[in-house]
């Protein structure tokens, strides 16, 4: 029974190629593009799944109340771990280390280079999973000067030497360092990223601040022991800082390792279920909806065509084929099918993964060899063929024989409604996807021409490595030589990302128990030329006030109006806890910083000494081209600074970066709504030729009596015409309900325009049309001789 | 064989009844062959369609075989059909998309029989119908004649007990048709019960009995002899 399905549904294929063509390529780019998704998806969910402690491993977080919002950070006083490791029960070990990364220059052949990594207590092998290739955890941190490297490290600094072990290394050009031990590589898809690890004792030392309970810089990695509930912990976490520092806002509390890379978003002091997770759900949404649109295609095509297939249906009904053999056949069928697109879908996705992986930017591997992907494209293609076959099986293998072999016209009104209703699903999901690739690429620019407050174009930073600091007065005077700099400064952060910050500040007329976080920079006095913020009242630090008693600062606007009505030059800040004193001497305006949709913070702006400093900022003249003046700045260091290579960075492409999951959103939404319309489009064109066909005769008759060709071409178009006009309005509610969901997650966002809709209808109807029209023109301008003849 | 007793059926528009067979009474016993005539509308295709069990009657009795089957559920009487019953059109109604062989096979295929069983029997049917040549051949690919012959060849395979044929000439030329007619006689002579719709008066001659219906109903019944 089975040979004699397949040699059927086979022979049917070959017979009606366009229709298989249709069919089979849709469900292909369909399945392809549902794989695509659910590689990224798997890439997501399996974070640190690496790691085999993962369910018992914490980061210790913190809540600060301030006045209007808890903020939720995520280091920790550099003294906590060893004192709540010893203390409460339940704690397997913990580990200190610097918050994030930093880059030091490795100097171990002729090129020294850049490498980022992080200082860990030894403790930082056994709770995180770090394969050793070469030495073992034990030995790793016997002594102070040694660092291990990643596999991918040892070849950036080592080339292709095999046994590194022993090597010794020169870091910043000023001490050496024994590599210790190289570490397996660490998958791209963890949270825990590095190049080197050094023993935390050397952070440590050069770190004084740490030892304060007030002071919060590290991360606190905890291991807890097995069968320990975390909320149990957490009621001993809670007031843990306040025993020792009475005055600390911190309220510590675990944040588990399965939810760092999902679930990583708070509010209020509470994790909101959001994050990244967002996205992967998002994403499988459109997958199987891209599916079902494929799927869709299937069922119309397969009902459409369905007189052809009644006599055999009726035939075989005769022979003594039941209901359920029938059903299982046209099933069968669509699996059939599916299991051949299945098979172009895996040549796609071959051909098209490098470039998915550029738009993703992810190393996704298809891993045909994998158990997990081959179930899974089983399972993708076996739901397809399902879907696909479920409806047509049950309508066609209804047909009642007696009527079907008399050549009975098949009373369609039931089939017709449900293709319809298909075909308006289809498009209603087209026409949002278009709707909100729309707004997404909107909000994006929106953000991007944000005014920020500062000029981050021709703006350049450069990290200050070696001597740079010490010697930045000839420097700065060698660069504005060169003709194509306009000026440079100083700064202790990044002026794009938030950096350190205080809440233990009070002034005159400041509500008594009121907590404002403030941020603080360090700053030469041309940082605001070289940046582009502007003096809106009193005047500017001078090198005179980096000493100076009170402390001369500047104040951004937002913090003026902390400070209360008229002018804030002359105000006075002081330390709650200690008798520093601050006089406000100016106030620039208010710039966004750290969080690009957010509103700008209050700042303060101190005066020092270059060697306090960490970034150089260089502000290349207006009218001045972009790569002779880096080779200008280039040559200038090269002299100035020879033991280190020039690297540098513009302020605007780090502001780009900051959009990263908003520009995937944007360029995936691209691309979901293009095969979208595509797959729909590929369906209403086959469905356009078989209505064609069936009013064959009625068009010959209306042409005998004198229809016009864009008369009959308009009528046939005529009919989906309405059905994307229904899709639209079913739509436009929709997208503008789901979109202004979106918006919302954003204090800095655009209103959506009416317009919008509207060209994304007629763009819809476009295409439609345009897809309708080529077989409606062929239909009308066939000779009508022909058509009635064949009655 | 067959006994049926004031069998009605009506079929129904929004505005109009029409009575398609009115409390129609005959019997046929086993190994006749019976012809059924009458002007167009007289309710031949509605009875055949009901003695094959495509459909069922409104009102009345269908016993077969000893078995009443009138009120039979769609499963029920398309398992009683496959084991028994034979259907020769005069569309032929092969399927395109399956070979001479693939066709004959698919009655034996819906009833489970074993595929070396199946190869036998099917060659054995071709052989006899003489178009063993043929059997890789598409439907497209025949003459109607041939078409015919695989159509008759596909309704004897299963060894049914009565051969349902409707019009089984329509679609021919003369000599054509009087081969399938031949065909039909030689099946009858040996024990299979036949029953033929048929306009032609010619065709009707080879059949034992005429029954003529008029209305849905029996008008008269000519014995041949």
């Amino acid at each position: 029974m089975l040979k004699s399905f397949i040699k059927a549904t086979f022979r049917s294929l070959t017979k009606n190629k366009a229709y298989s063509f249709l069919n089979i390529f849709g469900l292909a780019i369909g399945i392809a593009c549902a794989s695509l998704i659910f590689l990224w998806v798997e890439n997501e969910v399996n974070y640190d799944s690496t790691h085999l402690k993962k369910d018992r491993i914490y980061l210790a977080r913190e809540n600060q109340k301030y006045d209007t919002y808890i903020f939720t950070h995520s280091s920790t006083p550099g003294v906590m771990g060893p004192a709540i490791q010893a203390e409460l029960p339940g704690i397997a070990n913990t580990c200190r280390s610097n918050e994030g990364t930093e880059s030091l220059l490795f100097g171990a052949g002729d090129k020294p280079v850049f490498a980022n990594g992080k200082y860990v207590e030894p403790s930082f092998f056994s709770i995180f999973t770090l394969p050793f290739v070469q030495g073992n955890p034990a030995t790793a941190f016997k002594q102070l000067r040694s660092v291990v490297i990643t596999q991918k490290t040892a070849k950036k600094f080592f080339g292709n030497e095999k046994n590194v072990l022993g090597k010794s290394i020169r870091v910043d050009n000023k001490q050496d360092y024994i590599v210790t031990g190289v570490l397996k590589d660490i998958p791209a898809n963890s949270t825990i990223q590095f190049e080197w690890l050094m023993p935390f004792q050397i952070y440590w030392d050069k770190s004084p601040w740490l030892k304060s309970w007030g002071n919060n810089s590290l991360s606190t990695f905890i291991e807890l022991k097995p069968g320990i509930n975390p909320e149990t912990l957490n009621k001993q976490l809670y007031g843990f800082i306040q025993k020792r520092e009475p005055s600390s806002l911190g309220r510590v509390f675990l944040f588990s390792m399965n939810d760092w890379h999902l679930y990583d978003d708070f509010k209020d002091g509470f994790k909101t279920g959001g994050g990244q997770i967002e996205y992967v759900k998002l994403f499988t949404v459109i997958a199987w909806i891209i599916l079902f649109i494929a799927c869709i295609n299937f069922m119309n095509l397969a009902t459409a065509r369905s007189e052809k297939r009644a006599r055999e249906v009726g035939v075989r009904k005769v022979l003594g084929a039941g209901k359920g053999s029938l059903a299982m056949q046209f099933i069968g069928e669509a699996v059939f099918m599916s299991v051949m697109a299945a098979f172009f879908a895996v040549i796609i996705i071959a051909l098209v993964l490098p470039a998915f992986n550029t738009l993703v930017q992810k190393q996704l591997v298809a891993g045909f060899d994998n158990p997990y992907h081959i179930i899974g494209l089983v399972a993708i293609t076996l739901t397809c063929g399902l879907i696909a076959g479920s409806y047509p099986s049950l309508y066609l293998s209804s047909f009642n024989p007696v009527a079907v072999l008399k050549g009975l016209k098949l009373k369609d009104s039931g089939a017709a409604y449900i293709r319809k209703g298909l075909v308006v699903m289809q498009f209603t999901a087209s026409v949002i996807l278009i709707i909100s690739t729309i707004i997404v690429y909107q909000q994006i620019q929106h953000v991007k021409s944000r005014q920020l407050g500062f000029n981050k174009d021709k703006l350049l930073e450069i990290s200050l490595q070696g001597d740079m600091a010490k010697n930045f007065n000839a420097i700065k005077l060698d660069l504005l030589n060169t003709g194509y700099i306009q000026s440079v400064a100083l700064s202790d952060h990044e002026i794009i990302y938030g950096g350190n910050n205080t809440s233990g500040l009070t002034w005159d007329g400041k509500p008594p128990g009121s907590e404002v976080l403030i941020s603080q920079r360090y700053i030469t006095p041309d940082f605001f030329d070289a940046t582009g913020l502007k003096l809106i009242d009193g005047r500017n630090l001078t090198a005179m006030d980096t000493n100076s008693k009170p402390i001369a600062m500047i104040i951004t606007q937002s913090m003026a109006k902390l400070m209360g009505k008229g002018s804030a030059v002359g105000k006075r800040v002081h330390g709650e806890r200690d008798t520093t004193s601050a006089v406000v001497v100016g106030v620039v305006n208010d710039y966004v910083y750290g969080n690009m949709y957010g509103k700008p913070d209050p700042v303060m702006f101190f005066s020092t000494d270059p060697v306090h400093t960490t970034m150089m900022y260089v502000r290349i003249k207006a009218q001045k081209g972009i790569e002779s003046s880096l080779t200008a700045v280039q040559d200038v260091l090269k002299r100035d600074n020879p033991a280190y290579p020039f690297n540098y960075r513009f302020v605007d492409d780090q502001f780009n970066q900051m959009f990263q999951s908003e520009m995937l959103v944007s360029r995936l939404s691209r691309v979901f709504s293009a095969l979208a319309i595509i797959i729909s489009c590929l369906g209403l064109f086959g469905l356009a030729a078989y209505t064609a066909e069936r009013r064959v005769k009625e068009i010959g008759i209306r042409k005998v009596l004198g229809a016009s060709v864009s008369g009959l071409a308009g009528l046939l178009s005529k009919d989906f015409l309405q059905l994307v006009i229904i899709s639209c309005v079913i739509a436009f509610p929709v997208a503008y309900w789901v979109m202004q969901g979106w918006l919302k997650g954003y204090q800095y966002h655009i209103e959506i325009h009416w317009w919008v809709f509207l060209v994304s209808g007629l763009a819809a109807m476009f295409i439609a049309v345009a897809t309708i029209s080529f077989q409606a023109i062929k239909a009308a301008l066939s000779n009508p001789v022909k058509s009635l003849r064949s009655e | 064989m067959i006994k049926i007793t004031n069998l009605e059926k009506f079929y129904r528009t929004e505005e109009v009844e029409t009575i398609a067979l009115n409390k129609l009474t005959m019997e046929v016993n086993t190994g006749e062959f019976v012809a059924i005539m009458g002007p167009s509308g007289c309710g031949k295709s509605t009875l055949l369609n009901i003695l094959g069990m495509l459909d069922d009657p409104d009102e009345g009795s269908y016993v077969f075989n000893g078995i009443e089957v009138a009120h039979f559920n769609e499963r029920k009487r398309a398992d009683l059909r496959k084991h028994n019953i034979g259907f020769v059109f005069q569309s032929f109604n092969l399927i395109d998309e399956l070979t001479v062989f693939e066709n004959v096979e698919l009655p034996l295929i819906y009833t489970g029989v074993t595929a070396s069983e199946r190869v036998k029997r099917v060659e054995e049917v071709l052989d006899k119908m003489q178009i063993m040549h043929r059997r890789n051949h598409y439907p497209q690919q025949l003459s109607g004649g041939q078409q015919q012959r695989v159509a008759i060849a596909r309704a004897v395979v299963n060894k049914p007990k009565l051969i349902l044929a409707d019009e089984p000439t329509g679609n021919l030329d003369s000599s054509n048709g009087n081969d399938v007619m031949e065909l039909l006689t030689d099946l009858n002579e040996q024990g299979t019960t036949i029953i033929m719709v048929t306009h032609s008066e010619h065709d009707a001659r080879y059949s034992h009995r005429i029954i003529r219906l008029l209305d849905g109903q029996t008008v008269m019944e000519n014995i041949m002899v």
